[in-house]
C-alpha cells in the first residue's frame, strides 16, 4: 500500500478516535452556568432572527449562529425540545475540526508531525473535555487554527482564494470571543520575528500581493460587521463589539473572583493533584513541545531532511511560527491575572501542534534503531496514558471537582431538583402552567432545567408575594420567607445542592407533595 | 418478626410509654423529645433491653452548619446533647465487622470496598470508600441470618453534608428479591426509584446514624445514597450491623 494511503488511513483513525472520545453521553455532565447561559441565549436568536451583542456579557455571536443549523437537523421546534447533547454537539465538530484542519499545514509540519499532532489533539484530555463544553473556546482555538492553516496555504500557493478565507477566519475569530485580540497579537509578533529570524523581509514582502491584503481584510472586516450586526439588523453591534475592549480589559486587570496566580495553567497541565483523588497531567505535550520548540530553533528555513506530504520539504517557517506564537500567548495568558481554566485552550493547542513537531523528531535523535524503537513505544503508551486521562475527564470525573478543568461546576442536584418540579406539574391540575417561583442571587443553571415549564419566575430576592405550588430558595435566603414557610403543613423542603456549600431548597405546598407521594407510592406497591 | 416474645412485649410496652409520655409533654417538640426517649428507655430496661454501646470516632469539624432553614425542612435539625440510646437485647453486637462487601460500583474512586466493615471509622484519608456519582449502593453479605436491631452508618464526617437518598434496606438473598425490608428511607421524592421514603435527611456526623433495625431477620444488608450537599460522589466510612443470631 502506497504511504498516501496509509496517512489517509490514519488520518481518518484518528478523527474516529477524536469523535468516540468527545461523542457519547453529552448529557452525562450537568450543564454550567455559563452553558445554560448561552444556551438561553441562542434561544433569543432563535426566536427573533436576530442577536443584540452585549459588550458587557455572553461574548460574540458565533457561537449561536453555529448551532443554528444543529438545532434545525435536530428537529427541535422549542428550547423545550433540544437537549444538553444538541448545544454539545457544535463544540464537539469544532473540537473534531482542530485535526482536520491540520491537512492545511501537513505539509509545514512533516507527515509524522502532522499525525502526531492530530494524535495529540484526539486526546488531550484538555481539548476533549472543552470539546464537550457549550462555550466559545473551542470555536475560537478552530478559527485561529484556520487563519494559520489559510496563511500557510496562502504563503505556499499565493492563490487569492486563501487569504479570503484566512480574512474569514480572522473576522470569525472576532465575532467568537473579545481574547482574540491574544491570539492576534501573538500571530503578528511571531510571523514578524520569524521572517526577521530567516532573514527574508524581501522575498516575504514580494511574495504579499497587495490584492490578498485588500480582499483578505475586507472579508475580515466584512465577516466580523455582518456577524455582530445580527446580519444587518443590529447596526449599533459593531461598535460595540469595539467598545467592548474598554470592560474586558479592566477585567482582564484583575482583582476578582476568577483571578490566579501567573503558573496556574502550566502547573494545572503539567501536574495537578486535589487530594484526595487521581493526579492529572498533560506533561507529556508540555514536554514534546519543548522537543519541537528545539526543532523550530534547529531546522534550516528552506527545510530540513524530513520527507513532507507529496514529496515536498517541511517549512520550517512554519514551524517557528508556531512555537514564536505558542510562547508569546503562553506569556500573554499567564500575566493576565484573570483565568478560567478554558482560557487555556488558546495557548495550548499551538503546543500540541508543536508537540506533534517535537514526537515526530525524538525517537530520531536517538542513535539506533532498537532505543528509536523504545522512544518510539514509549511515546505511544504515553499518548495512550494521556487517552485514559481524557476519558477520565470526560466521563467518569466529568462533574467532580478534583478535575482540574471543571470550574465552578453546578452539583447534579440541581438537575435532580428540576426533573423533581417536573414531576411534580405532572400530578398538579395545572400540568406545565404550574407556577414556580425561584428566589436564589445566582440559579445558573437553573433556567435551563426548568425551560420545559412555561410559568417560572425568578428573583434575587423574595418578592411580596411568594406563594406558589412550588418554591425554590438557596439556602443563603431561606430565612427571608415570610413566616407562612416555616410550618411543616404548609410545605414540603427538601434539599439539593446547587454548588458545594450553596443548596437548594425546594418548597412544594403540602396537598401537593402528598398527592404526588400517593401517586409514587401506588406506582411502587400497587394500589 | 420480632425475635423473641419477651422482647415483643416489651416493646409494646415501650410504645405505649412513648404514647403517653408525647401526650404528656404537650407541645414543646426538643423537651417532648427527651422525655419520650427517656420513657422509651425506661420501659425498655423494664424488658430486659440494654442500651446499645457503640464506640465512636473523634469528631472532626465543630458547630452546626451554615444557613440551616429552621422549622419545616425535610432535614434533622443538628441536635444539640447525647444522642438518646438503642435499646437492644443483651448479647446484641456488630456482625458486619470484616464481612464481605459488594457495591454498585465496582471501580471505587478511592480507597477499597473492605473499607466499609473494617472497623476504621475516623474522618482521614485511608479510611472511606468512595463511589461515582449518581444511585449507588454498598451491600453487606453477613454470612448467615440474623436478627437485627441496628444499623450504624457513617457516610463521611470530615465536614458537614448531607447525603441524599439514603435507604438502608434488608433481604434474605444477595439480589434483593426475597423480602426485601426496608428500615430507613428519606428518598422523598423517590428519586433512586426503590419507593417514596418519610424519613428525614441529616447531617453526617462522628456519631454516624444510627438506624433501628427492629428486629428483622436477614443475611443480607443494603445500604443506598445519591451523593451529597457537597459533591455527587458517595462515601462509605464504615457500617455497623448491630445483630444477634437468628433462631
Amino acid at each position: 500500500m502506497k504511504r498516501g494511503c496509509w496517512a489517509v488511513g490514519l488520518g481518518l483513525l484518528i478523527v474516529a478516535g477524536g469523535l468516540a472520545l468527545r461523542l457519547p453521553q453529552l448529557d452525562r455532565r450537568p450543564m454550567h452556568g455559563d452553558e445554560a447561559v448561552h444556551a438561553v441565549k441562542f434561544d433569543g436568536l432563535w426566536r427573533t432572527g436576530e442577536y443584540v451583542y452585549d459588550p458587557e456579557e455572553y461574548h460574540g455571536p458565533v457561537l449561536y449562529y453555529a448551532t443554528l443549523p444543529i438545532v434545525w437537523l435536530s428537529g427541535a421546534r422549542t428550547l423545550a425540545e433540544t437537549t444538553e447533547a444538541t448545544f454539545r454537539l457544535v463544540p464537539v465538530l469544532f473540537g473534531v475540526g482542530l485535526i482536520l484542519l491540520l491537512l492545511l499545514v501537513a505539509d509545514g509540519l512533516g507527515r509524522g508531525a502532522t499525525l502526531a499532532a492530530g494524535v495529540l489533539t484526539a486526546l488531550s484530555p484538555v481539548l476533549v473535555f472543552y470539546s464537550r463544553y457549550y462555550i466559545q473556546e473551542m470555536l475560537l482555538a478552530f478559527f485561529a487554527f484556520a487563519v494559520i492553516g489559510c496563511g500557510w496555504r496562502y504563503a505556499q500557493s499565493r492563490r487569492i482564494m486563501w487569504a479570503v478565507l484566512a480574512g474569514t477566519s480572522i473576522g470569525l475569530m472576532h465575532a467568537t470571543k473579545e481574547t482574540c485580540i491574544i491570539s492576534y497579537g501573538g500571530m503578528l509578533t511571531a510571523l514578524a520575528l520569524t521572517v526577521a529570524w530567516e532573514r527574508r523581509w524581501r522575498s516575504a514582502w514580494k511574495r504579499l500581493r497587495p490584492g490578498a491584503v485588500v480582499w483578505g481584510g475586507a472579508a475580515a472586516v466584512v465577516v466580523s460587521v455582518l456577524v455582530f450586526s445580527s446580519l444587518g439588523q443590529n447596526l449599533r453591534g459593531p461598535w460595540d463589539s469595539l467598545r467592548a475592549y474598554g470592560t474586558y480589559f479592566e477585567r482582564a486587570g484583575g482583582a476578582g473572583l476568577h483571578d490566579h496566580a501567573w503558573y496556574y495553567y502550566l502547573q494545572m497541565l503539567a501536574y495537578w493533584r486535589a487530594a484526595p483523588g487521581p493526579w492529572w497531567s498533560e506533561a507529556l505535550i508540555l514536554v514534546l513541545a519543548l522537543g519541537g520548540g528545539m526543532v523550530a530553533l534547529r531546522r534550516e528555513a528552506k527545510g530540513n531532511t524530513e520527507g513532507g506530504c507529496h514529496g515536498r520539504a517541511p517549512g520550517g517557517g512554519l514551524v517557528r511560527f508556531v512555537a514564536l506564537y505558542g510562547a508569546f500567548i503562553v506569556v500573554v495568558y499567564s500575566v493576565i491575572p484573570y483565568k478560567t481554566p478554558w482560557c487555556l485552550i488558546q495557548f495550548f493547542h499551538p503546543l500540541v501542534l508543536l508537540a506533534g513537531v517535537g514526537a515526530a523528531a525524538v525517537p530520531g535523535w536517538m542513535r539506533g534503531s532498537r532505543r528509536r524503537a523504545v522512544v518510539a513505544t514509549v511515546l505511544g503508551l504515553a499518548a495512550g496514558q494521556l487517552g485514559w486521562q481524557a476519558w477520565r475527564a470526560a466521563y467518569r470525573f466529568c462533574g467532580d471537582y478534583r478535575n482540574p478543568y471543571v470550574y465552578a461546576h453546578p452539583l447534579s442536584g440541581v438537575v435532580r431538583a428540576a426533573d423533581w418540579v417536573e414531576r411534580l406539574a405532572q400530578v398538579h391540575a395545572d400540568g406545565w402552567d404550574m407556577l414556580v417561583r425561584v428566589v436564589a442571587d445566582d440559579s445558573w443553571p437553573l433556567p435551563w432545567y426548568l425551560r420545559r415549564l412555561n410559568r417560572v419566575g425568578f428573583w434575587e430576592r423574595p418578592p411580596e408575594e411568594v406563594a406558589a405550588p412550588v418554591v425554590i430558595v438557596t439556602n443563603d435566603l431561606a430565612e427571608s420567607l415570610p413566616a407562612a414557610f416555616t410550618g411543616e403543613d404548609t410545605y414540603q423542603v427538601s434539599t439539593y445542592g446547587l454548588r458545594p456549600d450553596v443548596r437548594l431548597l425546594v418548597y412544594v405546598e403540602r396537598g401537593l407533595y402528598e398527592e404526588f407521594a400517593r401517586r409514587e407510592e401506588a406506582a411502587t406497591h400497587g394500589p | 418478626m420480632l425475635a423473641a416474645g419477651g422482647w415483643a412485649r416489651g416493646a409494646v410496652g415501650l410504645m405505649v410509654a412513648a404514647v403517653l409520655a408525647g401526650l404528656a409533654v404537650g407541645n414543646q417538640p426538643g423537651q417532648a423529645e427527651q422525655t419520650r426517649e427517656a420513657a422509651k428507655a425506661a420501659a425498655a430496661e423494664q424488658a430486659g433491653l440494654v442500651a446499645l454501646e457503640l464506640e465512636l470516632p473523634k469528631p472532626a469539624f465543630r458547630g452546626t452548619p451554615r444557613h440551616v432553614p429552621p422549622g419545616s425542612v425535610n432535614l434533622e435539625e443538628p441536635r444539640k446533647g447525647p444522642r438518646p440510646p438503642l435499646m437492644v437485647p443483651p448479647g446484641t453486637q456488630n456482625v458486619a465487622r470484616d464481612k464481605p462487601v459488594t457495591s454498585s460500583d465496582k471501580e471505587p474512586i478511592i480507597g477499597a470496598l473492605k473499607f466499609v466493615t473494617d472497623g476504621q471509622k475516623a474522618a482521614e484519608e485511608g479510611t472511606y470508600v468512595e463511589l461515582g456519582p449518581g444511585v449507588q449502593w454498598v451491600q453487606i453479605d453477613l454470612k448467615e441470618a440474623y436478627t437485627l436491631h441496628g444499623v450504624l452508618v457513617w457516610h463521611y464526617h470530615l465536614n458537614a453534608r448531607v447525603y441524599h437518598d439514603v435507604l438502608v434496606q434488608v433481604a434474605d438473598d444477595a439480589d434483593f428479591i426475597t423480602n426485601v425490608r426496608t428500615l430507613f428511607n428519606n428518598d422523598h421524592d423517590n428519586s433512586a426509584g426503590l419507593g417514596i421514603g418519610r424519613d428525614k435527611e441529616y447531617w453526617d456526623t462522628y456519631e454516624g446514624k444510627l438506624i433501628d433495625a427492629r428486629g428483622e431477620q436477614a443475611r443480607y444488608v443494603r445500604l443506598c445514597s445519591n451523593g451529597s450537599t457537597t459533591d455527587d460522589q458517595n462515601h462509605y466510612v464504615e457500617v455497623e450491623v448491630f445483630a444477634r443470631p437468628a433462631k
